[in-house]
C-alpha cells in the first residue's frame, strides 16, 4: 500500500512537472511577441521545477562517501559544459532581441531551445543541490540541518523574489538575497569535517577533484552570464530559475575552492593522521581480541601481525617465558635450554632471530629485563659486535623491543625491525608498548581461562574416578562365623588409588587383597578395575599368594605404563587351621598382633609392574605363619603411614604398631576406631593427602 | 611447602642429580624432563643424590622406573645415594633396593660406576 502510494507520488510529481513544463512552453509560444511577460508564466515555470524537486527528492539515494559525490558533481559539470559548448558550436539559429529590459525571441526555435536548456540546467542544478546536501550532511551535527535549511530558504527566496521581473532587470531584494546566499555559503563551507578523515591518498584525489569542480563550474558560470546568448536562453525562460542556477554554481565554486585549500593545508599532516587512525583502530581490534579470542596461538600471531602493520615494520616476533607457557598443554614438552621461546614470528626465521642476538654484546632480552624499559636501536650496525658478527642479513637496520609485563614480571618481549636506519620514532615505540600491554593482558587472560578449563576437567575426572573407585570396593563385608572383619576407607581428592577386596576361595580359605595404584584419576581407576578382575578370577586358580602375585604381575605389566605400578599385599587365611600365607608386592607390611608380640610381617617383594616375570619371581617371597585364637591381623595403605601433622611429621610405622599393640585385645571394630582416632589425633584435622584404607581381621579359631 | 629443585653436576663422566624438596605428582614432570634430557644427551651413568629430598610420592618413584630399562640397555645405570631414613623406607617398602643400587654416600656410588668402566 505504501509502495503504491510512493510510486503514485513519483509518477504524479513527474506528470505535474512535465505538464507545467509544456504549459510554460505554450505560454512562451503564445506570448512570443509580447513586450511584457504575464505573471502566471513565471509561476508555471517555477512550479515545473518545484515538482521536479519533489520528484528528485523521492528518488534520491543518499551517498555517505563525500569523495564519491564530489566525483559525481564533477561529471555533471563536465556534461553540462559539453552540452553548452555543443549548443554554441552547432551554430543553431537562435537569438533574442532586447526591448527595454525584455527579451524577444526571433523565432520559435529559440523558444524551444530556451525551454529545453532551462529544463536541463534547472534539473541538473536541483540534482546538484541534493549532491551538495549529501556532502554537507557528512558527520552531521546539530547545526548541519539548520545551516542547510538556511541555504535552501535563501535559494527559494531568491527564486520567489524574481517573479514577474523583466529578464534583464534586477531587483534590490533579489540582489540582497543573492549576496546573503554567497555569504552563507562562505560561512558554512568552512565546516568540512570529511576532509580530516580522508586517507592521504584520498586527500590527494580530493585536491584534484575540488580543483576540477572549481574550474568547471567557473566555466559554466561564465558561459551562462546574462550578457551571453546562452545565458539569455535561461533568463528568457525564467529569471528565477536563472538565479537559482547561478546560486548553485556559485556555491559549488566557493565550496570546492575552500575544500581545495583546506585539503592542501591538511596534506602535510595526512601521514601522521593516517597512522594515528590505524593505531586507534588496531588498538581497538586488540582490545576486542582480548575478550573474544580463546585460542592462544591465534592471539600471539595477531599480536605480531598488528605490530608489523602499524609500525610498518619489516619483521616482528614475540618471545614468551617458558615457565609461563608450561601450563599450556601444547608447550609442555619444550626443551629447557633458554628461558624464552619465540612463539610467533613474521618475516623472520628463528635462526635469524638467534643470529641477531648473538651478534650483540648483550642479549636484547637481558637488557629489557634489567631495565624494564623498551629498547630502541636506531642503527643496528653500530650496536653489532664485529667480532661476533656471523653475517646477520642486512634486513635488520633498526629495531625496537618492548616488554610484556604481568604482575610486575616480564614474561615476554615483542620485537619489530626495519631495513632502514632510524626507521622507528618515539611514536612507534609508544604504540608498540601499548600493543605489548594489551597483548600481555590478553595472553594472561587466555592462560587463566585455559587453566580454569583444565582445572574443571580435572575436577570432573576426579569425581568420576572417585565414583568408580567406590563401586570397585566391596559393598559388603563377608560375614563369617569364625572371624571378625572390619574395613575403613576414606578417599582423598588429590591422590588415591586404594583398593581392597575379600573372597572365599573355597569352604575354608579366605583371600584378602589390599593395594595402592600409583597415579590418580581415571587411569588409577582403570588399573584398579583391572586389579579387581584379576583378583576375582585368579585367586581361585592360584591358591598360593606368590603364584597369584606372579601371575597378576604378568597381566598388569602388559597394560600398565612404565611410570606406574601397583603395590599389593595378598594373603590367604585358612579359617579352620589359622594358617596364614602372605606375599607382598611392594606394599606396606601387615601387622600381626598376638599374645606374644605385635610385629610387622614383611616378606620380600617388589611392586606389580616394576619388573618382568623372572625378576618378579626372584624377588617375591611367600611367608607362612600360624596365627592363634583371638590374634589380630591389620592390613592398611600408606595413607595411614604418611598422614602428617601440621608441622609435617608423619604418623609412621612406629605409632601404628604401638596403637595396635595397645588395642589388639579389643574387638575388630574397636581396634579400627582406635587406630583411626589415633591417626586423627596426630593429624589434628589436617586434610588427608592420600586415601586411607584399613582392614582389621580378628580370628576366633574354630 | 618445600619447593622442588633439581641440580646436575658432572664428575668423572657420571651425572650427579641433586634432588631437593617435594617430589610428587606436581613436580615429577620436571624430574622426568631432566632424565629425558640426560638420555637424549646419551649420558647413561646417573647418580641421584637424595640428601635433600624431603618427600617422594609414587609419581616420583615412577620416574625412576620409567627410564631404568632404557638406561641399562645402554649399559648405564641409575644409582641412588644419601637417602634420609624416611625416604629410604618408601623406596624399601616398594622393593627398590632389589632393583636399584642404593648407597649411603655419593663416593661409594661413584666408585661403583668407576669400577665398572
Amino acid at each position: 500500500m505504501i509502495n503504491i502510494q510512493k510510486n503514485l507520488g513519483k509518477v504524479l510529481n513527474l506528470v505535474f512537472a512535465l505538464t507545467f513544463f509544456i504549459i510554460g512552453l505554450l505560454i512562451d509560444i503564445i506570448g512570443k511577441n509580447f513586450e511584457t511577460q504575464p505573471i502566471y508564466k513565471d509561476i508555471f515555470k517555477i512550479l515545473t521545477f518545484l515538482f521536479f524537486y519533489f520528484y528528485i527528492k523521492i528518488n534520491w539515494k543518499r551517498e555517505s562517501v563525500p569523495l564519491r559525490r564530489l566525483i559525481a558533481i564533477l561529471i555533471m559539470g563536465v556534461i553540462l559544459i559539453t552540452i553548452t559548448l555543443a549548443l554554441s558550436i552547432l551554430s543553431i539559429n537562435f537569438e533574442f532581441q532586447e526591448k527595454s529590459n525584455n527579451l524577444i525571441p526571433v523565432n520559435f526555435l529559440t523558444i524551444l531551445i530556451s525551454n529545453f536548456v532551462t529544463l536541463i540546467i534547472g534539473v541538473s542544478s536541483l540534482i546538484l543541490l541534493f549532491a551538495i546536501k549529501d556532502i554537507f550532511y557528512y558527520k552531521q551535527k546539530k547545526h548541519t540541518a539548520r545551516n542547510f535549511l538556511i541555504l535552501n530558504l535563501l535559494l527559494l527566496a531568491t527564486v520567489i523574489s524574481s517573479i514577474n521581473i523583466d529578464p534583464l532587470d534586477s531587483r534590490l531584494i533579489t540582489n540582497i538575497l543573492f549576496g546573503l546566499f554567497i555569504f552563507s555559503s562562505f560561512v558554512f563551507s568552512f565546516k568540512m569535517p570529511w576532509i580530516v578523515y580522508l586517507t592521504k591518498k584520498d586527500k590527494v584525489l580530493t585536491i584534484l577533484f575540488t580543483f576540477l569542480v572549481m574550474i568547471s563550474f567557473s566555466v559554466l558560470s561564465l558561459l551562462y552570464q546574462n550578457s551571453t546568448q546562452i545565458g539569455k536562453l535561461i533568463l528568457y525562460s525564467s529569471p528565477g530559475i536563472y538565479n537559482f542556477t547561478k546560486e548553485i554554481f556559485a556555491f559549488l565554486i566557493i565550496y570546492s575552492a575552500i575544500a581545495f585549500l583546506s585539503t592542501i593545508f591538511h596534506l602535510p599532516t595526512a601521514d601522521a593522521f593516517d597512522k594515528k587512525m590505524s593505531e586507534i583502530s588496531s588498538l581497538h581490534n586488540m582490545s576486542k581480541l582480548i575478550t573474544q579470542v580463546l585460542d592462544f596461538d591465534e592471539l600471539v600471531s595477531t599480536v605480531t601481525k598488528t605490530t608489523l602493520e602499524v609500525c610498518e615494520a619489516e619483521s616482528s616476533w614475540l618471545e614468551i617465558n617458558k615457565t609461563f607457557l608450561k601450563s599450556n598443554n601444547k608447550y609442555r614438552n619444550l626443551e629447557y635450554d633458554t628461558n624464552f621461546y619465540v612463539i610467533s614470528h613474521l618475516n623472520i626465521s628463528t635462526q635469524e632471530i638467534a643470529l641477531i642476538n648473538e651478534s650483540l654484546k648483550t642479549h636484547l632480552r637481558d637488557r629489557i629485563i634489567l631495565d624494564k624499559k623498551p629498547i630502541i636501536i636506531q642503527d643496528f650496525k653500530l650496536e653489532r659486535n664485529q667480532s661476533l658478527d656471523k653475517g646477520v642479513n642486512n634486513k635488520v637496520s633498526s629495531l625496537i623491543a618492548v616488554p610484556l609485563i604481568a604482575r610486575n614480571e616480564i614474561f615476554g618481549v615483542l620485537y619489530a625491525t626495519k631495513d632502514i636506519e632510524y626507521g622507528f620514532d618515539q611514536e612507534d615505540l609508544d604504540i608498540a608498548s601499548a600493543f605489548a600491554d594489551q597483548a600481555a593482558v590478553a595472553i594472561e587472560n587466555s592462560k587463566l581461562i585455559e587453566k580454569s578449563i583444565e582445572r574443571e576437567r580435572l575436577v570432573r575426572e576426579m569425581s568420576l574416578a572417585q565414583g568408580m573407585q567406590q563401586k570397585l570396593l566391596p559393598q559388603r563385608i563377608p560375614e563369617i562365623k569364625s572371624i571378625e572383619i572390619e574395613a575403613f576407607f576414606s578417599p582423598a581428592f588429590e591422590v588415591g588409588g586404594d583398593y581392597y577386596d575379600f573372597l572365599m576361595i573355597d569352604e575354608n580359605n579366605l583371600a584378602i587383597v589390599i593395594g595402592d595404584v600409583s597415579g590418580k584419576g581415571i587411569s588409577a581407576a582403570f588399573y584398579m578395575s583391572e586389579m579387581k578382575g584379576i583378583f576375582q578370577s585368579l585367586c581361585k586358580i592360584f591358591p598360593s599368594p606368590k603364584d597369584f602375585l606372579v601371575k597378576a604381575n604378568e597381566v598388569i605389566s602388559g597394560s600398565i605404563d612404565k611410570k606406574s605400578f601397583i603395590s599389593l599385599v595378598y594373603a590367604t587365611l585358612n579359617l579352620e587351621t589359622g594358617k596364614l600365607r602372605v606375599a607382598r608386592a611392594g606394599h606396606c607390611p601387615i601387622i600381626h598382633a598376638s599374645e606374644n608380640e605385635t610385629k610387622y610381617v614383611r616378606p620380600n617383594g617388589i611392586g606389580l609392574g616394576m619388573g618382568n616375570s623372572k625378576l618378579f619371581k626372584k624377588f617375591v617371597d611367600e611367608i607362612e605363619i600360624q596365627i592363634s585364637k583371638n590374634d589380630v591381623l591389620v592390613f592398611y595403605t600408606d595413607g595411614i603411614i604418611e598422614a602428617h601433622s601440621k608441622n609435617g611429621e608423619e604418623y609412621g610405622y612406629t605409632r601404628l604398631l604401638e596403637t595396635v599393640r595397645q588395642n589388639w585385645q579389643k574387638s575388630a571394630i574397636e581396634i579400627r576406631d582406635e587406630i583411626i582416632s589415633s591417626v586423627n589425633n596426630h593429624t589434628n584435622e589436617e586434610p588427608p593427602f592420600d586415601d586411607i584404607t584399613l582392614i582389621i581381621l580378628k580370628w576366633f579359631g574354630k | 611447602m618445600n619447593e622442588f629443585k633439581i641440580k646436575i653436576r658432572e664428575q668423572s663422566n657420571v651425572q650427579i642429580v641433586d634432588l631437593k624438596g617435594y617430589l610428587d605428582a606436581h613436580t615429577a614432570p620436571e624430574f622426568e624432563q631432566t632424565m629425558q634430557k640426560l638420555i637424549n644427551e646419551k649420558k647413561y651413568n646417573i647418580l641421584v643424590n637424595c640428601k635433600n629430598l624431603s618427600y617422594i610420592s609414587s609419581a616420583g618413584l615412577g620416574v625412576f622406573m620409567a627410564y631404568i630399562e632404557e638406561i641399562r640397555k645402554y649399559k648405564g645405570d641409575i644409582k641412588l645415594a644419601n637417602m634420609p631414613p624416611k625416604i629410604y623406607n618408601v623406596f624399601d617398602i616398594l622393593g627398590f633396593p632389589l632393583i636399584y643400587e642404593i648407597y649411603n654416600n655419593e663416593e661409594e656410588a661413584l666408585n661403583k660406576f668407576l669400577k665398572k668402566s
